[in-house]
């Protein structure tokens, strides 16, 4: 088992109530999990707590976590260096916001290589240049020269996949990774994120309010409603066997192709 | 089929950009609205959807082209004829946030237009809000609340109660549901319909999502780099024709995995607008291009009755 999370509970501040409580779920290899909720419901605070990136004052107030046998609520600064970005990365959902506007992406995407091994500035350059065509972008050097606004937002999306996949690390964290994109975009970011983790066997969560995208790419299936997790299990059987009321109500909200009009 | 109350010609609007070049934005857009129904327009960003629908609110002149309502060209229109004609046609933000005075309360925030237009006075405030708080399913209550007070979907029933206060023909909404959850989109969607079929009011509906596009209108626009590709009937949308239409269609992830395998993907992305090649706006993407396409840009050619298609290939 890769990832193993048990009855996680995150606080912000003194707050007592916590925003997300008793989240249970574990990932094997090769894995893509999904979480779907609507906003607010916690979706985003579960996978940032698994990298330990909560921001304003949240913490882990109850539970365990394990990543491929190690206790991820017992890490010091140096184990999270060593594990971030190289096991585990993360991506946004605007690659481009992550990035400083005032830099080159390249110099950005060479300093990220460069602090997790021991790379010179020659070959780091070239392994980025490598990363790029791994994710279908025209040009590498080009983009490596190019600052963030300078890119439509799909390309910006693939620099911040290049970017996360550098390392092959065993779990990707997807925080909404097309919800800011176009459909016909969407379809090929969605396309190159399931090539990629099925490629390297990696495992991935995916968090999305798209219940489609979540249909197509997720082997398991979180769904959560104010901070809790309503129900979990395997996508299809969900999907097609909705046992939560209010999983029902949101699969039967989505707009499908050829589902009934309104008007 | 109801009348026509809105004829949009030949619109074309150009933006000057640095070096004596222009941005063309939209490309000779032509297209009837109906009253009573929704007219849905899709594209991707910086297909220029944005650009049409500011020139029908009157916010900006096009270039060239007309749009007719009530038998006069609006665009030609200045002074207080044209602030009348807003009365008209109604607008509804994408983000129902930033679309308020953070600081106005909800009942002023729905009285604004009426106050703007000397239609009631100050004392008929507080009676008109509650009216048109009720119509759009919310408590009446709300009329002492401040926006921020309030959830993205009660927000988005607030700007629908504020487009309607007017009583318009027409009310535009651009991506009016994009920013909301999919149970919320659903709702405010089943509200639209129901203000439709009460007051036959007309929408024209922007919006992104295909899927939700296909349900809710009654006729739709595709439209890529400025151009209009295809019009086509809301429940006919299985039958399009044209190679850029169908892509948007199987780029759509349904939630029945049955459905997903015939998900294709439609290489590389849109040009720049600065830069539209000569011939067909979508030739670099598209798999039937021939020679032809390369060298004229095929009209818009009615195919079947109702159903408009701008291809050389799918009209030949």
């Amino acid at each position: 088992m890769l990832l193993d999370v048990k009855n996680l509970a995150v606080s912000y501040g003194k707050n007592p109530k916590p925003t997300i409580e008793g989240v249970t779920f574990d990932l094997d290899d090769g894995e893509i999990l999904a979480i779907v909720g609507e906003s607010g419901s916690g979706k985003t605070t579960v996978i940032r707590a698994i990298l330990n990136v909560l921001p304003g004052g949240g913490h882990v107030s109850s539970g365990e976590m394990t990543f491929d046998g190690q206790n991820l609520l017992t890490l010091d600064e140096k184990g999270w260096r060593n594990l971030r970005g190289e096991k585990i990365s993360m991506i946004f959902q605007d690659s481009g916001n992550m990035m400083n506007p005032v830099h080159t992406i390249g110099k950005q995407f060479v300093e990220y290589i460069r602090v997790h091994s021991d790379l010179d500035k020659k070959s780091a350059w070239e392994m980025a240049i490598d990363k790029l065509e791994l994710m279908n972008l025209p040009n590498p050097e080009t983009i490596l020269n190019s600052y963030t606004f300078e890119l439509s937002g799909g390309m910006r999306q693939r620099v911040g996949i290049a970017m996360a996949i550098t390392f092959q690390p065993k779990l990707l964290l997807a925080d909404e990774p097309t919800s800011a994109l176009d459909v016909t975009t969407q379809a090929q970011i969605v396309g190159e994120l399931m090539f990629i983790t099925r490629g390297a066997n990696a495992s991935m969560i995916i968090v999305t309010h798209n219940l489609g995208v979540a249909s197509y790419i997720s082997d398991k299936l979180i769904v959560m409603s104010g901070g809790k997790v309503v129900e979990s299990g395997k996508t299809q059987e969900i999907i097609q066997n909705p046992q939560h009321e209010y999983t029902k109500t949101l699969l039967a909200s989505v707009p499908e192709i050829g589902g009934r009009r309104y008007v | 089929m109801s009348e026509i109350i809105m004829r949009v010609e030949n619109l074309t609007k150009k933006f000057p950009v640095s070096g004596g070049k222009f941005l063309t934005a939209c490309d000779n857009i032509s297209f009837d609205v109906r009253k009573g129904e929704t007219v849905g327009i899709v594209g991707e960003s910086g297909c220029g959807k944005t650009t049409l629908l500011k020139s029908i609110m009157n916010m900006q002149r096009p270039t060239s082209g007309k749009i007719i309502f009530h038998g006069e060209d609006i665009t030609k229109l200045t002074g207080e004829a044209k602030r009348q004609n807003y009365r008209h046609i109604q607008m509804v933000f994408q983000d129902p946030t930033a679309a308020f005075n953070p600081k106005m309360k909800i009942r002023d925030i729905i009285c604004e237009p009426l106050i703007n237009f000397d239609l009631i006075s100050s004392r008929e405030v507080d009676s008109k809000a509650r009216e048109l708080l009720t119509q759009v399913e919310l408590p009446a209550d709300f009329v002492d609340r401040y926006p921020n007070n309030m959830s993205g979907g009660q927000r988005q029933r607030v700007a629908i109660a504020r487009a309607l206060a007017l009583e318009p023909e027409i009310i535009a909404c651009d991506e009016a549901t994009s920013a909301l959850d999919v149970s919320v989109q659903d709702t405010i969607i089943k509200l639209l319909v129901k203000l439709q079929r009460e007051k036959g009011i007309t929408y024209i509906f922007i919006c992104h999502d295909m899927a939700l596009v296909s349900l809710f209108s009654h006729r739709i626009a595709v439209m890529y780099l400025g151009n209009m590709m295809e019009k086509i009937d809301g429940d006919k949308l299985d039958s399009a024709k044209h190679p850029y239409t169908k892509a948007l269609l199987k780029a759509v992830f349904s939630t029945d995995q049955e459905k997903n395998q015939y998900i294709g993907i439609l290489p590389g992305e849109i040009p720049s607008p600065l830069d539209i090649p000569t011939g067909c706006p979508f030739q670099n993407r598209c798999e039937y291009c021939q020679d032809l396409c390369k060298q004229k840009k095929p009209d818009l050619r009615e195919v079947e009755p109702n159903h408009f298609v701008a291809c050389h290939y799918k009209c030949n």
